[in-house]
């Protein structure tokens, strides 16, 4: 008879195979979880030519480990503990750290658990090449899998779990090795236990395992003064303990405990939000938060109880009699706390910082605008700390006077770059090198006892003021992902590389396969000079029935970017292209940004067409969307476009589509704007190059706008409007597109105050459109630039344009406030942005072209793209802005060297002590501070200082002119502009 | 209950040979023998607490008997929203298996889980009429939170003595039982709002009582709780021991019989189920009682049978409750010891 076993596993193993745990959903509910495990013993030890584990995989373990480490002269593994990657990440990370690496499976779930961006960077690290790191499935090897105990604890169990494996680990060694009959033993390698639990490491002394904490095996490593610096804060802490901590006098109040602060918060008693540090002062800060619509005010160091700008903080509000406005004054840390001493600002006496501190406080309590009071609260505890590493500059007189060449290990400040960012205390041995450079530091902690959160030395970038480093120093600063494209993504690119034609039209080849032939089309793209990436073109053209045919050819990027490829991913993560002044970083591999895709003039290209029949009123009649191959007659740059237009002798087809072009763009227009769309403005420079190669800046100059940009922006809007209707109607739950919220009411008061005080003007804020229009009527006939001062001014009370998943928001909130249109979308510029590039796809499978990708037809997946590429694109705007400040910081300094610079500003802000001033032409901002005391009338905006014979008032919106200097910190190396007032008084005097 | 077509002179056989002397039983048994009683803890892992009864299961064949699994499966309930109860509830159902029950028909087979339904219901879990066995840790949050538990027992044999063996399987299901460990969190506003910096811990603070069992510390404004150990399976659930048991005297005037089988139970004109609890250190309680069946009982009769009833009721007790702490201890210590032993 055939027998038949069961292979069902017996119901006994139960409490060896199946985990159960408890989860506790977002709603409330508690789910009881199980998890089976099946123990083997095949995982292998990833040691190289293990005879006892003859595993297929390739091992990435030496057979004898590392060698060179002094405590272990038989060779040793590294087998860390969970701590070690939770504090120490930076120097796992470093390329001058390379021992074999046992990482084990409880300890890579552990990091899991506790830190997701942790584990992402340990995830990296396992598939890094330079390092030799096994991950050994310690779970699922029946001699290492552990049961939990009764009345254990997790961690105990895990730390079990970790000797247990390194014990396994020593045996396995020995057992592989055996002694040969008639000779000595061979060498047995170590496998040591890394961790800085010292609970851990004295039961692995008491079990026989070798173990050691980090700072003791790094003293023992090459090159160990380097990687001494990479150690975190908390590391050093149980080996060296400084000035007994316990008696030291708490600064800052202690954190209520995470389970409590989400019970005030859930019950509406804390409320949680963003930190945002103040950048003209580094004692006060404020939380959005839902509850109110004003921002809540946390005043001073113990209010603010170290969050640091990013923060998610909860706040706790005071009563209402106990509010506050912000302080109306420039304080600076540097000034301010010029004298702190790095070494010994623990010891927290009485000291002079404190108590200018205390005066600065002080003076702001005593004088209180009855307006302007804003809702006041103090920080209880964070929900999650958003550190990074930050680009600072070590701060020179924080070295050690007595010896500033000694490379012993000394305390000092790194100065984040950032002015929202506090000082950096980080231990170091290279202080003397690192003065003058760059440097980029982490934040490890920030005790209650320190005034400062402690922190340590990464890497250096280079000398200050060097292109390079302060290039790179930005692109880490906004977090712009830079690193070149990897093979997996160029492997992407097509095989034929530059040489990739579009292929001779055939009805059978799948290129052509449902493409428009729009080849003899008069179609021509214009551009900035200097574009290479061109990804829109444009034609148009009358047809017999009196209509105009126009068409808008944007570059068929999803026609070489497939979803779910290497490519795709990489894409996705960097989001958008960032433009810096001498540098683009781009979003897809320049053979596709600036050939294969770019729409250069007489060569074919694919392209994804939207061609509209419009009325000679340009009303749109019809609308259809096609894949297409083009073939651009010609690029222009605005400037070129414009000479073409206006030219009367000239009357070609070209010219004639341009002007045709033209005039339906000003129809457009005129629609737009009487629907209400606003024009807005921004301080927009141009940074004049020398030449592309010495990229030294000569000149900064106001960018031109001609009736050609705005041709092609009006096309652009309507292709994105159109596209976007399109692919809602389609995809109404996943639809990729933009919208720009209406900013609340309470953002403009400030602003309204000042205009109807100062000029007497009023700004209705009731719609887009009535804003537009009283916009329009704040003009100052003998000030023709201060109409733009106020858009400038209107544009920074708004909120910003975000892209978005049409089925996770509210139908009615689809609106973009700036363009008065009920819905839109990016779909123009799928080169340098990742959301255009979902758009094609969702268009191309709204027309039947493909099928629509799985994964956007996932609400989930949508919304977390989107997250990322809003994020990218806000930092994007961000670094290239810096970028231009630092150039225009260069240009400065060229010109004050050659003679002082002086320059029209208008009055933006009035504080206590100082002005606020816009210089229109150079389009920065400045701070004009004054020493001694003049009288500020909070509620007119206006300040009063005494000159030679009589008091001069300065208000907000006069203009004056201030002298622009470059002055280099003595302190921090950091170059920044120094404005001083020049006329109507001189400001350096007072 | 369940209503085997037997003739009449079939029937007559086996009263007759009940009451014959000695009395004889088709399996062999005395009058007052149970037979062989099988129990499993902890069959269902996803559930809270379980267990698998069966009642004569033949041991050379392996199959056959009456048997019953029952789950306790625990669910958050948010008392303000009108969903749960303050102190959690216990709510109760029964399903038969149709496999069980081939001969009746479905509207039937609803009546008869909803007879065993309200028995279970009304003996262990009705609020008013037992208070006394509600267990005192569903509470999560007063006033906020609290457990509900679920009861679901499943019948998936019957060859007689059915609810019995349900409420065995249902004592030993809450016996397994354990209630995940709760922390209650809450944010209590400080007092001085003057002196920010005068907070020392005492102004806020965690609830650091684990559970409902002491409730007179927790304050009003804890608004959510925690999981503190989400490996642990938690503590007993309150009053393991005095969840009770039933015992079913089929009464044929002058004798009567436990444990009978499907065609004994056809053949007896009326039948008294007893439930009795049996806390420690307290005298044994008469949960409920039934009588079934179209014959008459005296008075008199009643008390001597309940009397009889909690003497055989106090021995099922005394086994179930021996072989309830064997299995306790087969599942954790003598399965880890196993596991050690074997590596």
């Amino acid at each position: 008879m055939v027998e038949i076993t069961v292979r069902k596993r017996p119901r006994t193993e139960a409490v060896v195979t199946q985990r159960k745990f408890f989860k506790k959903t977002a709603r409330g509910k508690v789910i009881k979880v199980l998890r089976e495990r099946y123990l083997r013993d095949d995982v292998s030890c990833g040691i190289h030519s293990c005879q006892v584990c003859a595993s297929e995989q390739e091992s990435v373990l030496p057979s004898s480990g590392l060698l060179e480490h002094p405590s272990f002269p038989n060779g040793h593994f590294l087998l860390p503990d969970t701590n070690v990657f939770l504090s120490q990440m930076d120097l796992m990370e470093s390329p001058l750290f390379d021992p074999p690496i046992v990482l084990l499976q409880t300890v890579l779930e552990e990091v899991r658990h506790r830190s997701l961006p942790l584990y992402n960077r340990l995830k990296a690290l396992v598939k890094a090449d330079e390092k030799k790191v096994w991950v050994f499935y310690n779970e699922y090897r029946s001699e290492t899998a552990v049961i939990r105990e009764d009345g254990e604890s997790p961690n105990d169990r895990n730390d079990r779990g970790i000797r247990k494996a390194t014990a396994w680990y020593k045996s396995h060694l020995e057992l592989s090795r055996p002694a040969i009959r008639g000779q000595s033993r061979p060498p047995q390698p170590a496998v040591v236990l890394l961790t800085d639990d010292v609970a851990n490491r004295q039961k692995a002394e008491k079990e026989g395992l070798p173990c050691v904490s980090v700072r003791k095996y790094i003293e023992g490593y090459k090159n160990s003064s380097q990687l001494l610096d990479l150690l975190s804060a908390s590391g050093s802490d149980t080996i060296e303990p400084t000035a007994a901590m316990a008696i030291r006098q708490a600064l800052y109040p202690e954190y209520l405990p995470t389970a409590t602060l989400l019970a005030g918060v859930k019950s509406g008693q804390l409320h949680q939000g963003h930190f945002n540090a103040n950048q003209y002062n580094y004692l006060e800060g404020s939380v959005l938060v839902p509850a109110f619509d004003k921002p809540v005010l946390l005043a001073g160091r113990e209010n603010m109880n170290r969050a640091v700008q990013g923060d998610i903080v909860a706040v706790e509000v005071f009563d209402e009699k106990e509010w506050k406005a912000p302080a109306d004054e420039v304080v600076d840390q540097e000034a301010t706390l010029k004298n702190d001493d790095a070494e010994d600002s623990e010891d927290e006496g009485e000291d002079d910082e404190v108590l200018a501190e205390r005066k600065v406080l002080n003076a702001e309590a005593a004088k209180q605008a009855a307006s302007s009071k804003q809702p006041t609260g103090r920080v209880v505890g964070i929900i999650k700390r958003n550190w990074r590493s930050y680009v600072c500059h070590i701060d020179s007189t924080s070295l050690t006077s007595t010896n500033p060449t000694s490379l012993s290990q000394q305390t000092v400040f790194a100065t984040p770059v950032s002015r929202l960012l506090p000082r950096i205390r980080l231990r170091t041995r290279q202080a003397p090198a690192l003065i003058g450079q760059k440097i980029l530091v982490t934040i490890d902690r920030w005790e209650r006892t320190s005034r400062y959160p402690e922190g340590h030395f990464v890497r250096a970038l280079g000398k200050v003021q060097s292109k390079e480093a302060e290039q790179e120093s930005l692109l880490l600063e906004f977090d712009v992902p830079y690193r070149p494209f990897g093979k997996a993504i160029l492997d992407c690119l097509p095989p034929e590389g530059d040489k990739w034609v579009v292929p001779p039209k055939s009805s059978t080849h799948s290129d052509w396969r449902d493409r428009e032939d729009l080849r003899d089309l008069i179609i021509c793209s214009i551009d900035p000079p200097g574009c290479q990436d061109i990804d829109d073109a444009l034609h148009a053209r009358r047809l017999p029935n009196g209509n105009v045919e126009a068409g808008v050819h944007i570059a068929d990027v999803s026609h070489f970017v497939h979803p779910d490829t290497p490519m795709d991913h990489e894409a996705a993560a960097r989001g958008t292209t960032v433009y810096l002044v001498d540098k683009r970083i781009d979003m897809l591999p320049a053979l596709l940004g600036t050939n294969l895709c770019s729409l250069r003039p007489h060569v074919e290209r694919l392209a994804f067409s939207v061609i509209w029949e419009l009325s000679p009123e340009a009303e749109i009649v019809n609308v259809r969307f096609t894949k297409s191959v083009i073939a651009s007659k010609s690029a222009f740059t605005y400037e070129e476009a414009q000479i073409r237009k206006d030219d009367p002798k000239l009357s070609d087809e070209l010219t004639e589509s341009i002007r045709l072009l033209n005039d339906l763009a000003r129809k457009l227009k005129a629609g737009r704007m009487a629907a209400g769309a606003l024009n807005l403005a921004s301080p927009e420079v141009k940074i004049q190059l020398d030449s592309s190669e010495s990229s030294d800046p000569v000149d900064v100059e106001q960018k031109e706008l001609r009736e050609t940009n705005s041709l092609v922006e009006e096309f652009m809007l309507l292709a994105n409007i159109s596209v976007a209707r399109k692919i809602q109607e389609t995809f109404p739950q996943t639809a990729v597109l933009r919208r720009h919220l209406p900013p609340p009411r309470t953002n403009f008061e400030k602003l309204q105050d000042i205009l109807k005080k100062r000029k007497g003007m009023t700004l209705d804020v009731s719609s887009s459109g009535a804003l537009a229009a009283s916009l329009d009527k704040c003009v100052d006939p003998n000030e023709p630039a201060f109409n733009t001062l106020v858009r400038i001014m209107a544009t920074r009370c708004m909120l910003s344009a975000e892209y978005f998943c049409s089925g996770s928001v509210a139908r009615d909130t689809f609106g973009h406030y700036g363009l008065a249109s009920p819905i839109y979308t990016h779909f123009t510029s799928p080169i340098r942005r990742y959301a255009d590039v979902l758009a094609h796809r969702q268009l191309a499978a709204s027309i039947g072209y493909s099928p629509l990708h799985a994964s956007l037809h996932s609400k989930s997946h949508v919304e977390r793209v989107l997250e990322v590429v809003n994020k990218r694109h806000r930092m994007a705007q961000m670094a290239s802005r810096a970028s231009i400040e630092f150039y225009v910081g260069l240009a400065l300094k060229a010109r004050s060297e050659k003679g002082t610079v002086l320059e029209d500003a208008f009055v933006i802000r009035t504080f206590r002590n100082g002005l606020g001033v816009f210089v229109s032409r150079l389009g920065i901002e400045g701070l004009v501070t004054f020493k001694r005391e003049i009288q500020f009338d909070a509620d007119n905006y206006t300040i009063t200082a005494p000159a030679e014979d009589h008091d001069v008032t300065i208000s907000v919106f006069d203009k004056v002119q201030v002298t622009v200097e470059v002055e280099q910190d003595k302190n921090t190396q950091r170059g920044r502009v120094v404005m001083y007032l020049s006329k109507p008084i001189d400001s350096r005097r007072l | 209950m369940a209503a085997v077509s037997l003739s009449k002179s079939e029937r007559a056989y086996i009263q007759s040979s009940l009451k014959a002397h000695p009395p004889l039983r088709a399996d062999g048994r005395g009058l007052l023998d149970f037979r062989t009683v099988l129990l499993e803890t902890g069959v269902a892992p996803l559930a809270n607490g379980s267990a698998r009864l069966n009642i004569g299961k033949m041991a050379r064949e392996g199959g056959g008997g009456t048997e019953v699994v029952a789950a306790v499966k625990l669910e958050v309930e948010d008392v303000e929203t009108g969903d749960g109860v303050d102190g959690g509830r216990v709510v109760c159902s029964v399903t038969c298996s149709p496999a069980a029950y081939s001969h009746l028909s479905s509207n039937a087979l609803d009546e008869l889980q909803h007879d065993l339904s309200v028995i279970l219901q009304q003996t262990i879990a009705h609020p008013t009429l037992h208070p006394t066995l509600h267990p005192k840790n569903l509470t999560i949050i007063p006033r906020k939170k609290a457990w509900l538990l679920n009861l679901d027992a499943v019948v998936l044999a019957d060859a007689g003595n059915v609810v019995d063996a349900l409420f065995m399987a249902a004592r030993a299901a809450l016996w397994d039982a354990k209630v995940p460990r709760t922390r209650a969190v809450q944010y209590r506003a400080p007092e001085t709002l003057k002196s920010p910096r005068n907070d020392a811990p005492g102004a806020m603070d965690v609830d650091e009582g684990t559970s409902g069992f002491d409730t007179r510390d927790m304050a009003r404004t804890a608004a959510d709780f925690e999981l503190p150990d989400y490996w642990d399976e938690g503590e007993v659930l309150d009053g393991r021991d005095k969840w009770p048991i039933c015992v079913t005297l089929n009464l044929l005037p002058s004798v009567h019989l436990l444990d009978a089988t499907l065609a004994e139970e056809a053949s007896i004109p009326l039948r008294l189920h007893l439930m009795f609890s049996f806390a420690p250190s307290a005298p044994p309680i008469l949960q409920s009682m039934r009588l079934l069946g179209p014959a008459e009982l005296e008075l008199k009769d009643l008390k001597d049978s309940i009397a009889v009833g909690e003497r055989y009721a106090k021995e099922l007790f005394t086994a179930l409750e021996s072989k309830l702490r064997e299995e306790d201890n087969r599942r954790n210590i003598k399965a880890r010891d196993r596991f050690a032993l074997m590596r």
